[in-house]
């Protein structure tokens, strides 16, 4: 089959790979402004803003150019640059694109960049036949890929606001999710991404602002994934495109820029590398309360971490001095299915307190579903119910 | 076999008329034009934009046909089988001919005895749409992208996917490799012989089709060769996945034939109550595609026009629209009697006045390439061979009890797979060897629940 043998189709150039990459210093890309930031995500200090950081980020696998290679782990030779997170996705696709010749990007506006910007020149870099608009039809554009991918293409397609996703339901649970089982694993339609921008902005009012996720947890066959910042998005998302499942990637679109330049922006290594699929990642260790979140809340998360350690004045007398030292455990899940119990119940154990926190509804939220499982597995080590701080519904 | 390069074919022409019945008028420039070309066009009679002629008088329509009533269908054997004038018989040999036949005999005999066996839950039937099914098998190219609603089973059988195949699917028994027991019967998949597999939610295949004819494009070892064919009835035609289909491969453009199946029925509801218009084909020209409607009892003309349409979706690499008319004649599947909503005599009139079978094989009499004796030969070959596999099929355990829980993922088993299969373990430790009703069921399955752990 030609896939395995890519001489048939344009052989890949390292040139073109470095044309991907050089595309950011080449046009200095402005953000358009956006008014709805979360103040707290410019200082965060989980960004990896320095080469020697980024480069050691946990879990990372460099996915370098030919198989025989021996896998070079150590740091040294490999670039970063200064990457949000809209470019980080740009930076993925554009990898996904000049590797794997199968690979095509499509979905509504996507050929002038789309409507975050994430996929800017890569029609003109790769070709209208390979980046390329659909008309408006999530339901198709969702049936679409599942096509391509059933005959072992790659499929990266983007719904344009997670709001919107609803239409290709029946596709993604019902045909996505199940195509292998459905097929004796005959056919399998792995090759399949759908990107889709998720989570509040501030200014998105009830129809682009939903956190969608939940709906999709009941879909076994399907992996979702979701990332806090622009390596994470550059590792997990080349790591879902190559998953052999379809992977539902949904970006937190509040992180995608900055207002002014202050969203999360990280050294991002400019390589072709990988952070592992349901694997939640402790972000800050703790002993006595594990916090677990996802997506954009990572951030407030931190936040209130800081405002619990030193409270401003104004809110000194609401947190007794007595709680002030808490050791919180900070864990970002990042694949909400199949989620990494293993890693959240060992810290349950340690803390014997967990939180959850998402922006999706409480009801029927993930939420549910992790303090469900905790319980069940650390119910004499608990010192308190699991608590749930959600979205209201 | 490969059609094209075995059988002496030569190409056939459809009159154009039949087929390009109207292009969408409206074609997009691709960029905005200057001033001068607008006032061009607008003193020329166009819409800039658009291109679309002006008029003066105020006129509404309601046809593609530019008011000469309904949209025809293209026949080429009449009722009693007797080629009708100015129609174009294929080049056929008496063997291929002998083939069409006996594949079209299979499916009844494979329906009647199928019946017999309700116990393994819904069957769908497939007389009254021979013609149709077999038809097109037999002019697509064994190897292009078949994707099917659930009464495509002769495309199958025509490719060699086998009764036995066919029957491990019904009975979900071990030897059932299109889904390992996890579908309904009628579910089939082969990958070998380019056949998607069938699933239950109506019209999702269709948008699928648009990506399989777009990967196939893409491919330099199928592009130009090969063509998507998807399968669909009248009813699921309703489906937003319909339209998404058709929008997607005639705005992507795409090798992909999109066979709607109009059979009168959708379960209980009639055509007439599925839509209003002009049938399906009528909506072809809405989405710019090349579209004909086809007597789908004719099984010279479902071949001459899929093959007619494949051409064009080859040549142009570009989507194709075939409605082929039928009649359902049987019921719906095993667990509907469709006698609740229409005359038992309506049925017997249709199987009457037009038989595809009994159509076409008039035809082979009438060329001297079929006679009476060979026809029982061949009803008495068929229901033994049926007979035999089904017997067989029968007996068969069904696959491992483990593979419940493979292929839901690719790659690493997640852990609450793991812990489900785990907890089943225990569970047939516990009361699979004590309890009789477990230790009964447990016998049906290949390895008896033993190899859920390993
Ligand atoms: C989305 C969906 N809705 C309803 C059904 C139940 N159902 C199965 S077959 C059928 C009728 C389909 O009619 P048609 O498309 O005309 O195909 P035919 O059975 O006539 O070949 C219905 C309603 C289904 N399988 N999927
Ligand atoms: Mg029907």
């Amino acid at each position: 089959m030609f896939i395995t043998s890519p001489s048939s189709f344009r052989p890949l150039t390292r040139l073109s790979a470095l044309r991907s990459r050089r595309w950011y210093s080449a046009n200095t890309v402005e953000a358009p402004p956006a008014s709805g930031h979360l103040t707290s995500v410019a200082s965060s200090q989980l960004l990896r803003l320095t080469r020697e950081t980024a480069l050691r980020t946990p879990g990372l696998t460099w996915t370098d150019e030919s198989d025989s290679d021996p896998v070079r782990s150590m740091v040294g030779g490999r670039e970063t640059r200064k990457m949000n997170v809209y470019q980080a996705v740009r930076d993925a696709l554009s990898i996904a694109l000049a590797k794997d010749d199968t690979a095509v990007v499509f979905g509504e506006d996507v050929a002038f960049g789309g409507v975050f910007r994430c996929t800017m020149g890569l029609a003109e870099e790769f070709g209208r036949e390979r980046v390329f608009n659909t008309p408006l039809t999530e339901q198709g554009i969702a049936g679409f890929g599942i096509g391509i991918a059933s005959m072992g293409h790659t499929a990266i397609a983007e719904i344009q606001f997670a709001d919107y996703i609803f239409p290709a339901f029946d596709q993604i649970v019902n045909e996505a999710a199940k195509y292998r089982y459905r097929a004796g694993g005959q056919f399998s339609i792995g090759g399949l991404t759908i990107r889709t921008p998720t989570m509040a902005v501030g200014h998105g009012g009830l129809y682009h602002s939903q956190s969608p996720e939940g709906f999709f947890v009941g879909a076994s066959g399907l992996k979702i994934v979701i990332p806090r910042s622009p390596i994470q998005c550059k590792g997990l998302l080349l790591a879902s495109v190559r998953d052999p499942n379809p992977v539902l990637f949904m970006e937190p679109k509040i992180l995608y820029r900055s207002a002014g330049n202050s969203l999360p922006v990280e050294q991002v290594p400019i390589d072709d590398f990988a952070l592992p699929l349901s694997r939640a990642e402790i972000l800050i260790p703790g002993s006595d309360l594990t916090l677990l979140s996802w997506g954009t809340p990572i951030y407030h998360c931190e936040a209130a971490i800081n405002i619990l350690r030193s409270p401003p004045s104004a809110l000194e007398p609401l947190i007794p001095a007595s709680i002030r030292s808490a050791k919180i455990e900070l864990i970002d899940l990042r694949t909400i299915l199949p989620w990494d119990v293993e890693t959240v119940v060992e810290s349950v154990r340690k803390t014997r307190r967990l939180v959850v926190v998402h922006e999706a509804g409480y009801t029927g939220g993930v939420g549910g579903e992790v303090a469900a499982e905790v319980q069940k597995r650390a119910f004499l080590r608990l010192e308190a119910p699991v608590k749930r701080v959600t979205g209201w519904e | 076999m490969h059609l094209y390069t075995t059988a002496k074919f030569r190409a056939l022409q459809l009159s154009p008329q039949m087929f390009t019945l109207l292009r969408a008028p409206l074609r997009l420039p691709s960029r905005a034009r200057p001033l001068t070309t607008v006032a061009q066009e607008l003193a020329r009679g166009v819409l800039p934009a658009s291109n679309s002629p002006v008029c003066s008088t105020l006129q509404f329509f309601n046809s593609v046909t530019q008011g000469s009533g309904q949209i025809p269908t293209y026949r080429v054997l009449d009722g009693v089988g007797i080629p009708i004038e100015g129609a174009e018989i294929p080049d056929i040999t008496p063997e291929f001919a002998r083939r069409l036949y006996e594949n079209m005999q299979l499916l009844p005999a494979m329906d009647s005895i199928l019946y017999n066996v309700q116990r393994q839950g819904k069957i769908s039937f497939y007389h009254g749409e021979e013609a149709t099914i077999i038809g097109s098998a037999a002019a697509l190219a064994n190897d292009d992208e078949v994707l099917g609603q659930y009464r495509e089973m002769g495309v199958l059988l025509w490719r060699g996917f086998g009764i036995n195949a066919a029957m491990a699917q019904c009975f979900g028994n071990y030897e059932d490799k299109s889904g390992k027991g996890r579908q309904m019967p009628m579910h089939f998949g082969s990958p070998e012989h380019h056949f998607h597999t069938i699933s239950s939610p109506l019209a999702t295949q269709i948008p699928q089709a648009a990506g399989v004819g777009f990967a196939l494009k893409r491919d330099p070892a199928r592009r130009n060769k090969n063509v998507a064919c998807v399968f669909f009835g009248e009813g699921a035609a309703s489906e937003g996945d319909f339209h998404a289909g058709m929008l997607l491969a005639s705005t992507i453009p795409t090798p992909t034939i999109f066979l709607a199946r109009n059979n009168g029925f959708a379960i209980s509801t009639p055509a007439h109550e599925q839509y209003h218009g002009d049938g399906i084909a009528a909506r072809g020209p809405g989405y710019g595609v090349d579209t004909v409607r086809v007597d789908g009892n004719d099984v010279l003309a479902v071949f001459n026009a899929v093959k007619e349409a494949r051409r064009r979706c080859l040549e142009g690499s570009r989507a194709v629209l075939v409605e082929a008319m039928t009649y359902r004649v049987g019921h719906h599947s095993t667990s509907d009697d469709s006698f609740a909503y229409r005359g038992r005599q309506e049925v017997e009139n249709w199987k009457k006045i037009d038989n595809p079978t009994t159509r076409f094989r008039l035809f082979m009499e009438s060329r001297g390439w079929w006679n009476e004796k060979e026809e029982e030969e061949l009803k008495v070959k068929l229901r033994n061979d049926v007979v035999t596999t089904l017997k067989r099929a029968e007996t068969l355990k069904q696959g491992d009890l483990r593979d419940l829980f493979t292929d839901v993922y690719g790659g690493e088993e997640p852990w609450n797979l793991r812990e489900q299969r785990e907890e089943l373990a225990r569970l047939v430790k516990k009361y699979g060897e004590v309890w009789e009703p477990w230790q009964k069921e447990l016998k049906r399955f290949k390895d008896e629940g033993k190899k859920l752990v390993d």
